[in-house]
């Protein structure tokens, strides 16, 4: 232990002594590594920034990793047995989605379907046997009345539709919404008489864009309340989208009634922790007669996803960064040869007066290897520097750019790149260190 | 009692030009402790090559080394290292310092091989008292470049004596100095025998050969008392 910790202090010391010695050396071996270790690290940054901008993105839309989820057609059992059950559970949600319009009653809403307002989409085809049909943006179509009529569907009119969704408890555990104005929905208080709603941006575009008389019609309901939009949120998603409180909606469409058409949509978003929930709600649904096949909950994994979608763009990346980091290899290996012929007779010296030949092969690999450290520092440094400029720069234009975080991976990579550089460069100059013959050097 | 060192039948083949050249054909030595010991001879005729071997640089073909009566003829690098940190002290005809370090560091250069670890402060009065010894403790601080080659050549002997050798080697260390300080050097390098330390002297120089206790010729690769005092090639 002692007899290491000697032999480390003094490999320390002459290290030491050697770079200082060779500052101006040390330094060229730098800039020949640096721009290899530097491409590395700005790969390593990309990549991740990409993955997590990617992996922001697919939260926002599907929910994070871990979290178990199930369709359920959306008829009235499920949605009574999953909304009772799941009622007042902290770690499991169910979302059933419906449509509405917001607007003049009476009226074909300016984007049907609730499509994006940018992209109407949908429009009328010749269906089978004749008779025309008109299909909204989702797919959904219709056949309209005989040719020549006028269409069912009303004219476009002052209306937005919305796609509605009733929500049993907090489903930003689940999906991370970003709060962009006003207040998310609060589910501890009593349920409120007039629906408190929370749109996504692109609802609120179409708020912005069309004025609307606020009214709120919902498939099914009784009457058409007033809503109440208390916030704007980005919820990743493309469609006109609104959020509110199951409960709250509920006192304006009866349960009972919710059988449209094409009925609406039951989603169940469950804690990897909830799992006592998913028993009982397999139980409660399969005794009201859904088939247990039907019931199927599927864990959300995105990172593993995206890791595979990006991991090949990764390696070509790392690929040609490797193949700049290997001129800079060579680049050192060349400066550590030329400083070993140098210093021959530094080294038989040092051997004369004891230091073993491993002792001074690992010098001079330190030496090197220092110096790949010291690259690699300043390379990570430089880009870390550089991300805070560009995320200064140019996060008011792209919102992944806001909160740009250097990625520890970008780091490690660095610090990798440097220490593999510096042991190709410096391995066949400490072997030569090794093997100067004393004898040959000393003699007289 | 075991002398400190035997050699006894030493063989050393060296690649020549053309043929391989055998340097040293049978040699025997015995050197006691704190004994001084000069070796003259021909130019060429293996007075390095002897040393080399002695200090444990290179390895003898054939033969026998002993160390204090341990047979060191085959020893692993690791173990020589180790001696030749421990056991020997070594000077040469150039001075072998480094020219990016002190006086003061390149003595304590063989403190500072990976054996024996010493802390700072030890590492820098055995330093200091090295300097002492050779009359140069106020050079601690220059640079080889602003040292004369007597004063460099006593660094060389202060970086030789700093860990208490038992013997030291010294190759013609009077070779590159003038009369003079060439006379200081062998004074220097004759009192660190006092102290107990053996000395092997190589010289081309009889005045230095006959301070020493006994002097020996190397020719046809063997070793013989010198005994005709002034025959001694220049
Ligand atoms: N590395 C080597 N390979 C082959 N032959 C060598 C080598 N080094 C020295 N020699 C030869 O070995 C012989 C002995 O050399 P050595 O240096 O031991 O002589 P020396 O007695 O010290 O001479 P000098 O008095 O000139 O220093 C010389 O003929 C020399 O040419
Ligand atoms: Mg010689």
């Amino acid at each position: 232990m002692i007899r290491l910790s000697g032999r480390f202090r003094s490999a320390l010391i002459i290290g030491g002594q050697g770079i200082r010695a060779r500052k101006t050396r040390t330094l060229l071996s730098m800039v020949s590594l640096f721009l290899g270790v530097m491409a590395v690290v700005v790969v390593q940054v990309g990549a991740e920034t990409a993955k997590n901008a990617r992996l922001a993105d697919l939260e926002l839309h599907m929910g994070k990793d871990g979290t178990r989820q199930t369709y359920l057609p959306g008829n009235a059992d499920t949605i009574q047995i999953s909304q009772d059950t799941l009622k007042g559970r902290k770690d499991a949600v169910a979302v059933s989605t419906t449509q509405a319009i917001i607007g003049e009653p009476g009226v074909n809403p300016v984007n049907p379907g609730a499509a994006p307002f940018d992209q109407p989409g949908g429009g009328q085809y010749a269906g089978p046997g004749g008779g025309d049909m008109y299909c909204d943006p989702r797919g959904y179509c219709q056949p309209m009345k005989a040719a020549g009529d006028a269409p069912a569907v009303p004219v476009p009119g002052k209306a937005i539709e919305l796609s509605l969704n009733a929500l049993t408890g907090d489903i930003r555990q689940f999906r991370p919404f970003r709060p962009v104005s006003g207040q998310w929905l609060d589910f501890t208080s009593e349920p409120s008489l007039s629906p408190r709603i929370v749109i996504n941006l692109e609802a609120a575009k179409g708020f912005t864009r069309h004025q609307v008389p606020a009214e709120m019609r919902v498939e099914g309901a009784t009457a058409n309340p007033t809503p109440r939009i208390i916030g704007v949120i980005d919820d990743g998603n493309p469609q006109p989208t609104a959020y509110t409180r199951a409960d709250e909606l509920q006192n304006w469409v009866p349960r009972a009634s919710n059988n449209g058409d094409y009925g609406p949509g039951l989603q169940l978003m469950l804690a990897p922790t909830a799992s006592d929930v998913e028993q009982l709600l397999r139980i409660r649904l399969t005794a009201s007669g859904i088939p247990a096949e039907q019931i199927h909950f599927e864990t959300i994994q995105a990172r593993k996803d995206i890791a595979k979608e990006l991991a090949l763009i990764r390696w070509i990346f790392l690929g040609m960064a490797g193949l700049v980091l290997l001129i800079g290899v060579a680049g050192i290996l060349n400066v550590g040869l030329a400083t070993v012929g140098e210093r021959v007779e530094e080294f038989a010296l040092r051997r004369a007066v004891g230091t073993s030949r491993s002792l001074l092969a690992g010098i001079v690999l330190a030496e090197t290897l220092l110096t790949g450290l010291l690259t690699a520092a300043a390379a990570i440094g430089l880009s870390a520097l550089g991300l805070t400029a560009i995320s200064a720069l140019f996060g008011d234009r792209e919102q992944f750019l806001q909160d740009l975080v250097f990625p520890w991976q970008a780091g490690a990579a660095g610090v990798i790149a440097g220490l593999v550089a510096g042991l190709l460069g410096g391995l066949i100059p400490a072997i030569r260190a090794a093997r100067i013959p004393i004898a040959t050097v000393m003699r007289a | 009692m075991t002398a400190l060192l035997e050699l006894h039948g030493v063989t050393k083949t060296l690649k020549g030009q053309k043929a391989p050249r055998t340097i040293l054909d049978g040699t025997d030595l015995t050197v006691d402790g704190g004994e001084s010991v000069a070796i003259v001879g021909r130019s060429g005729s293996g007075k390095s090559t002897l040393l080399s071997l002695i200090g444990l640089f290179d390895r003898p073909d054939g033969g026998q080394y002993l160390l204090d009566g341990r047979d060191i003829t085959r020893l692993p690098e690791r173990k020589a290292a180790a001696l030749r940190s421990a056991e020997f002290g070594f000077v040469f005809q150039r001075f072998f310092l480094l020219k990016h370090l002190t006086a003061a560091q390149n003595v304590a250069m063989a403190l500072v091989n990976g054996q024996g670890w010493l802390p700072r402060r030890k590492r820098k009065a055995r330093t200091m008292a090295a300097l002492d010894r050779v009359g140069i403790a106020h050079l601690a601080k220059h640079r080889p470049a602003r040292l004369s080659g007597g004063e460099q050549q006593r660094v060389a002997i202060a970086r030789a004596l700093v860990r208490e050798p038992r013997l030291l080697l010294a190759d013609e260390p009077t070779g590159a100095l003038d009369t003079e300080t060439g006379n200081l050097v062998i004074e220097v390098l004759h009192a660190a025998t006092d102290r107990g330390c053996g000395l092997i002297l190589v010289t081309h120089d009889w005045d230095h050969a006959n301070k020493m206790q006994r002097v020996l010729r190397l020719s046809d690769g063997k070793l013989q008392p010198a005994t005709d005092t002034r025959s001694v090639p220049r």
